[in-house]
């Protein structure tokens, strides 16, 4: 049986839609999410109620007072916040896999982490900020934000005049971790014990810092730089054939890779400089995307973003439910990120990374 | 389409591979590449498609360098199918083949790249895998895509690596022909590399023999395909028949082995 041209396109088709679709039940389980999550947290209140509140509060009839400074003030940004980090940690994770052809890579492997809990642990612990004119209480993510850079600046120098291979890229962003990491540890041995805390909240990753004043540069950050990546989504699926056959499609692979490297880095050092490094999600929200879309990157990097916010509103409403303060997402979103990837890794019945 | 290599010498850091190569071919032709391994004809295809850049000599396609034709032009004009038994990435067929229509899309050529693709695959008898996982795929099948892609490219010049060497006998006689018919029909240059001098031999218009990194004979099959050059190319000895005005070769046995006979036989691989 040959099918004709218009069988195939219409399959074809048919298939981009589905795509389509799965892409749009991760968009409206992410919203509704981000509605439930405003009736949890310390403040007792129905989720009916907090929907409500929120609603008001749009609509400019704030009915409760009260409850609208728990749900507007503080679980309306938390939540959109989870939304960011999410959409914005996935998007980054679909990119490092792209780059370094390696379904391990993510948001994190170039050091990024680490670099950024050492610049927040010297400016928890020592007081220093490597920023000059930064305000006392922006400090920490002035810190974590230029430090996150430094490991794929260094990479991305480097290339500049060195022949590096995506794995020797991989490599040096593994050694600059360990050299990051080891010097954390010295300041963390010395460190008093309030601030050590602190620092460890960083370490893990939590939304407990985030409020209106820093939703603003969250959302500029995340929103420009998953725009740009999003224009290079046909180019990642030209990386798709290999550096050799990248030329002869008439790209060049290594400035593909690296000005979406660094992209990706921007991307996520906007975000964990006020998080801290939430981990797991750059792995969880591109694989399972992955089943469901497939690999091809116009379809893929919006299914990443809008399952990776979906997982993060729910484990961060679980976070603040758990524990008797709540505990930080980052340990949440691991605990039912591990056991849900390992469920997806078995289930799946074919290999769709390869 | 001229393609002319002048003088293109090659080394990997200090391992030279290729010396002082120099050819011209043109017109609406199918060449096939003929050699052992590790002779260079893979490192001369990447010098000629700028995956490599030649330590000297150069590569001019209709009098105009490669080296100074930029990698989105050069891929209107080149096409490439590697050698490729391990590639896999995760796309279907489709979004597989339609990457080789990378350099010509635009905005809104999606419906004419479909159906540039859906008749390429419908040449190549694959239409019916259309919306298949690529990695799914047979070695064969595998194969018959990556000649696919190479082909929406819509190239003057297409640059193959051993493109039958998954294949069995009934699709590389196949696939073997239709480079020759698409060849004419298409009014392209085809180049590739093969292993089975036979069919090369029934199929080429000219087959270039390479020997220790030089071009050692050009020219038809019947000049080209004799058991003198084979018994020093390939280092066997041979009777050469005629079929169809084609020769060929009937193997017979293998030259002894020996290093102190042939004192290139340790040159490594590249």
């Amino acid at each position: 049986m040959i099918p004709d041209a218009a069988q195939v396109k219409g399959e074809y088709a048919s298939g981009n839609r589905r795509r389509v679709l799965w892409a749009t039940c991760f968009v409206v389980l992410a919203a509704v999410l981000f509605l439930v999550t405003l009736g949890f947290g310390v403040y007792k209140i129905s989720v009916i109620d907090a929907i409500g509140v929120f609603f008001d509060h749009l609509s400019g009839d704030i009915s409760d007072p009260r409850s609208d400074e728990y749900v507007w003030n503080t679980r309306v940004p938390r939540a959109i916040g989870a939304l960011i980090a999410g959409a914005g940690l996935s998007i980054a994770g679909v990119i490092m896999q792209n780059d370094f052809k390696n379904p391990l890579a993510e948001p994190y492997t170039m050091g990024i982490s680490s670099g950024a809990f050492l610049g927040a642990t010297l400016g928890i612990i020592l007081n220093i900020s490597v920023v000059p004119f930064v305000p006392v209480s922006s400090q920490v993510v002035a810190n974590a934000y230029v430090f996150s850079l430094i490991p794929v600046a260094l990479i991305a120098a480097v290339s500049k005049f060195r022949k590096l291979t995506p794995m020797s890229m991989i490599l040096t962003g593994i050694a600059v971790m360990f050299l990051f990491s080891s010097i954390t540890q010295i300041l963390m041995v010395t460190a008093p014990s309030e601030s050590l805390a602190d620092a460890y909240s960083w370490r893990v990753g939590s939304l407990d810092r985030i409020r209106w004043d820093v939703v603003p540069p969250m959302l500029v950050s995340t929103v420009f730089f998953s725009a740009v990546l999003y224009m290079f989504a046909k180019r990642l699926n030209v990386m798709y054939v290999g550096d050799r056959s990248v030329r002869t499609l008439g790209e060049n692979p290594m400035f593909i890779r690296i000005v979406t490297m660094v992209l990706a880095s921007l991307l996520t050092a906007g975000i964990v400089s006020y998080t801290g490094t939430i981990g797991f999600i750059g792995l969880v929200g591109p694989h399972v995307a992955r089943i469901f879309v497939g690999s091809n990157n116009r379809y893929l990097i919006p299914a990443s973003a809008a399952f990776g916010a979906a997982f993060i509103l729910l484990a961060d409403t679980i976070a603040k439910v758990s524990g008797i303060n709540g505990l930080p997402v980052g340990v949440i979103s691991s605990m039912i990120g591990g056991p849900l990837f390992m469920w997806i890794l078995i289930r799946q019945r074919r290999n769709v990374w390869a | 389409m001229e393609l002319k290599i002048n003088n293109v010498s090659f080394s990997y850091s200090s391992v030279p591979v290729l010396h002082d190569v120099s050819f011209d071919i043109s017109g609406n032709e199918l060449v096939s590449i003929l050699g052992p391994n590790g002779v260079g004809k893979s490192t001369l295809i990447h010098c000629i498609n700028k995956i490599l850049a030649p330590t000297s000599g150069t590569v001019l396609i209709d009098g105009r360098d490669v080296s100074e034709i930029k990698l989105k032009e050069l891929a209107k004009q080149i096409g490439y199918v590697p050698y490729s038994a391990n590639d896999s990435f995760p796309l279907s067929v489709i979004d597989t083949v339609m990457i080789g229509r990378h350099p010509h899309s635009k905005w809104g050529s999606l419906d004419e790249d479909l159906d540039i693709v859906y008749e390429t695959l419908r040449m190549l008898g694959i239409s019916h895998l259309a919306m298949r996982a690529f990695n799914e795929l047979s070695a064969g099948q595998h194969q018959k895509v990556m000649l696919a892609r190479g082909l929406v490219q819509e190239p003057e010049i297409l640059l193959l690596d051993e493109p039958t060497s998954n294949l069995d006998v009934r699709h590389q006689l196949d696939v073997t022909k239709m480079l020759k018919r698409l060849s004419r029909e298409k009014g392209i240059l085809i180049v590739m590399i093969s292993h089975d001098i036979n069919i090369a031999a029934k199929y080429s218009d000219k087959i270039i023999l390479m020997h220790e990194g030089s071009v050692y004979a050009i020219g038809d099959p019947n000049q080209v395909i004799t058991a003198e050059n084979l018994r020093t190319v390939y280092g066997v000895t041979a009777e050469i028949t005629k079929d169809d005005d084609a020769p060929h070769v009937i193997l017979k046995d293998a030259l002894p082995m020996d290093e102190e006979l042939d004192g290139t036989a340790a040159k490594s691989p590249a």
